[in-house]
């Protein structure tokens, strides 16, 4: 399997000898192209089109986060897997209200699935949080009743806010955590979630892009509304199990603290130190494998995504019904 | 479609699996990311570096043409979907000669297993061609794809991760 | 698979000097350069057949020598490094 490359040191980032070189103040190091998936770039780094070029040529993505470790966008190659039958399908399954509110209504059934997941862990754990498992309960059995994405939408916001309200309780810790807030984040919270996030929707993107699926035409999201949105409509899934899980640990053990972050008059980010440890159990995450049911084999968190991305081509196409990933562990 | 605007990989892929074909054909596509297809290219590169030419002609991609003696390879890697190899071959042999290219005959190499097999193209053949491509059409008119196989040799195949999710 | 990858090239010809600064070059592409002639990384079975066919084309088998060393899985192999040691194969840099 093909790993990302991440870059926090500053550097110069080229094209040498066919393969990648980064040129940092002290060293020169050479990396392998073939066996490159994407790349992430943290802090300041020169680049040139020679070097996007050959980046391109190799199916490769950069994902490039600013000074305070928010995503500020992604290069991409020239589309590769492009099928017509498929994009015309997937605007269609858009434009038909029906159609369209029936994959929605399978994304935020499937993360509230795995949210109850995160939650039913801590609970078997004895933390407090029976309350806002009933009630989050209560609502995934109203989801199949919204008529339209913005019901649904504000269906997954009260899950959410439940959701968060039980971090308290999972987080030995004590941070102060009310709400979650967003642009900027206001405190430590929120800004390890924000990072979290961000990372789960470059994952996802840069697998939506190695299938068929156009990442902007989107159900659960208003396409157009932020970035490529069947990216964050396939987020919804994965959070809780790339992203949540991790930082319930991290901040548990005390691998990730408040001394992580940078803490201004009215926000707060992850310091490089908090970016980089989070990132590196991310990685391993990703890489990690679990025993597929149907496929009978091993396969990656990350290979997941890609999975999905399949399921929702097949019923696209009008072949099987999409149901998103559900934990079952 | 018209019967000569198949490709050779559209023939091929309808003697192993129509939902591959009908698949394919719809560009869902999967060979650049499976491990046992690189492996077959890889095969196809090396295997005869200097008379390797790949010939372009039409909708056809012949691997290589033996001038001399008026044979075309078709270069595999293994025995498996024989009969898929054979008709593949029998295709381009059939698209040249409706374009009034004869005299060529085939031949599928096995550079791994050292085994060469020549085919030819006979009248029932090409009486068969019209009885395929019928069938292919069949295939490929239906609004959703064919129903998967379930062939041992399904786990090996570039597509087996989208079929059996 | 895992693999680290050794050569010892004659260099006594021009030809030779020459091979051996592309077998530099290729092997950068596939795998982690971490000693003189030494490069380790992981690979899928088809990137190592693809490499491997590239060397062939390259090095001269009546004096040149290529080594691979394989395992299944990382996991299966110890390293230990003494005097300049700093783990060059990181993904983190």
């Amino acid at each position: 399997m093909k790993q990302p490359l991440y870059l926090f040191t500053n550097s110069t980032v080229k094209r040498k000898d066919n393969t990648l070189r980064i040129e940092t103040s002290e060293n020169k190091i050479d990396r392998p192209i073939e066996t490159l998936s994407e790349i992430y770039l943290f802090g300041e780094h020169s680049l040139n089109t020679k070097l996007l070029n050959f980046l391109s040529q190799n199916k490769i993505p950069v994902h490039i986060f600013n000074y305070y470790g928010f995503y500020s966008g992604t290069f991409f190659p020239r589309e590769v897997y492009l099928s017509g039958h498929v994009t015309v399908q997937q605007a269609a399954h858009y434009l038909d209200p029906e159609k369209r509110i029936t994959i929605a209504h399978k994304f935020i059934d499937a993360a509230a699935s795995n949210i109850l997941s995160n939650l039913g862990y801590y609970k078997n754990r004895g933390r407090e949080i029976e309350k806002q498992i009933s009630r989050i309960k209560t609502i995934k059995k109203q989801l199949a009743l919204a008529p339209g994405p913005m019901e649904l939408m504000g269906l997954e916001g009260n899950i959410r806010d439940l959701y968060y309200s039980a971090f308290n309780s999972i987080i030995k810790q004590n941070y102060d955590f009310e709400k979650r807030v967003y642009h900027p984040s206001d405190n430590f919270m929120n800004a390890i979630i924000s990072f979290g996030n961000s990372l789960v929707y470059t994952t996802v993107l840069s697998e939506i892009y190695r299938t068929q699926l156009d990442p902007t035409i989107s159900f659960l999201h208003e396409p157009g509304y932020r970035r490529y949105s069947l990216a964050l409509d396939l987020a919804e899934i994965f959070k809780p199990i790339l992203a949540d899980r991790l930082i319930f640990t991290m901040l548990n053990k005390g691998e990730l603290s408040e001394k992580d972050a940078d803490q201004k008059l009215n926000h707060c980010y992850l310091k490089d130190t908090g970016r980089k440890k989070f990132l590196r159990k991310y990685d391993k995450r990703l890489r990690k494998t679990i025993k597929h049911k149907t496929l009978n084999k091993q396969v990656s968190y990350k290979r997941l995504i890609r999975l999905d991305c399949y399921k929702l081509v097949k019923h696209i196409i009008g072949e099987a019904k999409y149901s998103g990933f559900k934990m079952w562990w | 479609m018209k019967a000569l605007d198949y490709t050779g990989t559209q023939v091929n892929y309808f003697f192993v699996c129509r939902r591959k074909l009908w698949l394919f054909t719809r560009d869902i596509r999967f060979e650049n990311e499976n491990e046992y297809v690189q492996l077959g290219r890889l095969i196809d590169e090396y295997s005869y570096p200097r008379k390797k030419k790949q010939i372009e002609i039409g909708k056809i991609k012949i691997d290589f043409l033996d001038n001399k003696q008026g044979i075309i390879h078709e270069v595999k890697k293994s025995r498996k979907i024989e009969k898929a190899h054979i008709w593949q071959v029998k295709y381009y042999l059939y698209w040249l000669k409706s374009h009034d290219i004869e005299h060529i005959t085939g031949e599928i190499d096995y550079p791994k297993l050292k085994k060469k097999e020549a085919i030819s193209l006979t009248e029932e053949d090409i009486k068969a061609f019209e009885d395929i491509f019928a069938q292919m059409k069949t295939v490929l008119d239906k609004a959703i794809p064919p129903e998967i196989i379930n062939k041992p040799f399904c786990k090996k195949c570039a597509y087996f991760e989208f079929c059996y999710v | 698979m895992y693999i680290i990858a050794v050569y010892d090239i004659n260099t006594e010809t021009r030809e030779g000097r020459r091979a051996l600064n592309k077998i530099f070059k290729l092997m950068k592409k596939y795998l982690i350069h971490i000693q003189k002639s030494v490069f380790e990384g992981e690979l899928t079975k088809a990137q190592f057949q693809k490499m491997k066919l590239e060397v062939m084309q390259i090095i001269d088998p009546d004096c040149d020598s290529v080594i691979y060393f394989s395992s299944r899985d990382s996991r299966w192999l110890d390293k230990e490094v003494h005097g300049l040691g700093k783990d060059t194969t990181d993904n983190f840099i």
